[in-house]
């Protein structure tokens, strides 16, 4: 770290890599491309200037997650009062309104190979808070430890609002599955 | 719970690699000898992959890809004080260490007293220096500038400090910025009759370091003021004028009347729909009968 022109060069090298990611989970969080794009590049800023705290062999993609997370919080406190979150208890009532088991058919939902653009729109549709912990599980890949870490809630939390997530989302796919078979008759 | 429907809760889990030791043990052994849930896991798993397959969901812009790039090439060639900002932390960043730009104290009285010296020079000044010259497309902080003023006030940009006390906002921005700003108040002070409302303000990422954004409102119509370091940004292009031994830039775009100068090391940005070139938008620093005097050379010649 004598050479932090240098040290910067590695760092930005690897971090623009993560740029897809953070701009997919920006979108995520603000659902505006350019919110997105503003967010991503505060993250950057943030980054640089911060970068002189990340610990070596530090986890770059996490801490990169961490600092946009952060950021958008930020700006959702001087938008708001206090940050937005999800009504989950509707969330959870809807979920509750359902039948206990799966959908009827467990296969119905592969009988026609889903467009990625659909399940792209599915998992866009979904609240935040589920959209976020699908997209950082099934998209992004990081660990429940890593996702407990950079949302700030204990695993077990992560656990089952990612099955919430899951659930509501295999819901929609199969409910637009149904819908254009129904159309294919 | 039977032990199916305890396996079928940890389904998740084992496909997302989350049980280990013996606990995955007894889920392998028990799927070993369960049909039923062997075909529920590959139902998940075929679930799952669907999912993920849908990867990456969205792709950045080759435009924000550039500007990405620059902003982290910024960072190499001139690697800023990587203390300065925790961001494991919620708050807006804060300076917390020497800056690498400084003014001296007289530097520091900010644009209020900037306005003074103006008005002093503006009033021997105005008959003698009066120059229009157009010298190119407009400057990467004007079209900056044009673009967070189009932003805002599409609702896409929401401010991040709301106050109609320029002392409130000028106070809000010390600690934030490498440079000092402070909000004239000669409207407030004046007890002149109101021509225009501070709504508030945030930062905005200019270059590998922040910009400060102030918004206004005169007649129901925004106006926006940027200001940056001049060391970020020297004004260039669009119509130069100069007047008062300050020099202007005067562009048009996207419809907006964009105004930039550096004064004191700072460079400014000021954004409005206003007629001519929008000095009409220069009140929000410049208030009073003698400041027409300021104005005035902004105004086209008939």
């Amino acid at each position: 770290m004598s050479e932090p022109g240098l040290c910067h060069a590695v760092f930005g090298q690897a971090a623009v890599e993560h740029l897809d990611s953070l701009y997919g989970y920006a979108m995520t969080l603000t659902h505006s491309q350019s919110d997105a794009e503003d967010l991503v590049q505060e993250t950057y800023l943030r980054a640089v200037r911060a970068f002189g705290q990340l610990a070596p062999n530090s986890n770059l993609k996490a801490w990169l997650f961490v600092i946009m997370r952060n950021a958008w919080l930020n700006q959702l406190r001087h938008e708001r009062s206090g940050p937005r979150f999800v009504n989950f208890e509707k969330e959870e009532d809807e979920l509750g309104q359902l039948p206990d088991e799966r959908v009827e058919d467990p296969y119905a939902i592969y009988l026609r190979k889903l467009e990625r653009e659909e399940i792209a729109a599915a998992i866009d549709s979904l609240p935040t808070l589920y959209r976020e912990i699908v997209v950082l599980r099934d998209v992004e890949g990081f660990s429940y430890h890593e996702i407990a870490t950079l949302l700030a809630c204990p695993a077990g939390t992560v656990m089952s609002r990612l099955g919430r997530a899951r659930e509501k989302l295999r819901r929609l796919l199969t409910g637009w599955q149904t819908t254009v078979a129904a159309r294919a008759v | 719970m039977s032990k199916c429907q305890d396996i079928r809760g940890r389904m998740t889990l084992f496909l997302d690699d989350e049980l280990a030791g013996s606990e995955r043990a007894g889920f392998e052994r028990h799927l070993s000898q369960c049909e039923s849930c062997r075909s529920r896991l590959e139902s998940e798993r075929r679930f799952l992959e669907t999912i993920r397959h849908a990867r990456p969901l969205h792709s950045a812009s080759e435009e924000l890809r550039a500007r990405v790039e620059s902003l982290l090439s910024t960072a190499e060639s001139d690697p800023v004080d990587s203390t300065r900002l925790s961001p494991l932390q919620g708050p807006a960043p804060g300076r917390t260490h020497a800056s690498t730009f400084t003014f001296g104290p007289r530097s520091l009285l900010g644009i209020a007293a900037i306005l003074v010296l103006i008005l002093l020079l503006g009033i021997w000044t105005i008959t003698h220096e009066r120059k229009r010259l157009l010298v190119g497309g407009p400057s990467e902080f004007a079209l900056m500038a044009a673009n967070t003023h189009l932003r805002h006030i599409r609702g896409q940009l929401p401010l991040e400090v709301t106050s109609v006390a320029p002392d409130e906002i000028s106070a809000w921005f010390h600690d934030k910025l490498a440079f000092s700003v402070k909000l004239p108040n000669y409207q407030e002070s004046s007890g002149q009759k109101k021509l225009y409302d501070l709504e508030g303000a945030r930062l905005v990422g200019f270059k590998s370091d922040y910009a400060a954004y102030v918004a206004y409102q005169m007649q129901q119509r925004p106006i926006s003021l940027v200001i940056t370091s001049n060391q970020v940004a020297q004004p260039s292009g669009g119509e130069e004028i100069s007047a008062k031994g300050l020099t202007f830039h005067y562009d048009s775009i996207n419809g907006f009347k964009v105004i930039t100068w550096s004064d004191r090391g700072l460079t400014y940005a000021l954004i409005s729909d206003f007629d001519e070139r929008g000095q009409q938008s220069c009140v929000v620093c410049h208030h009073g009968s003698k400041d027409q005097d300021f104005i005035e050379p902004l105004r086209p010649r008939s």
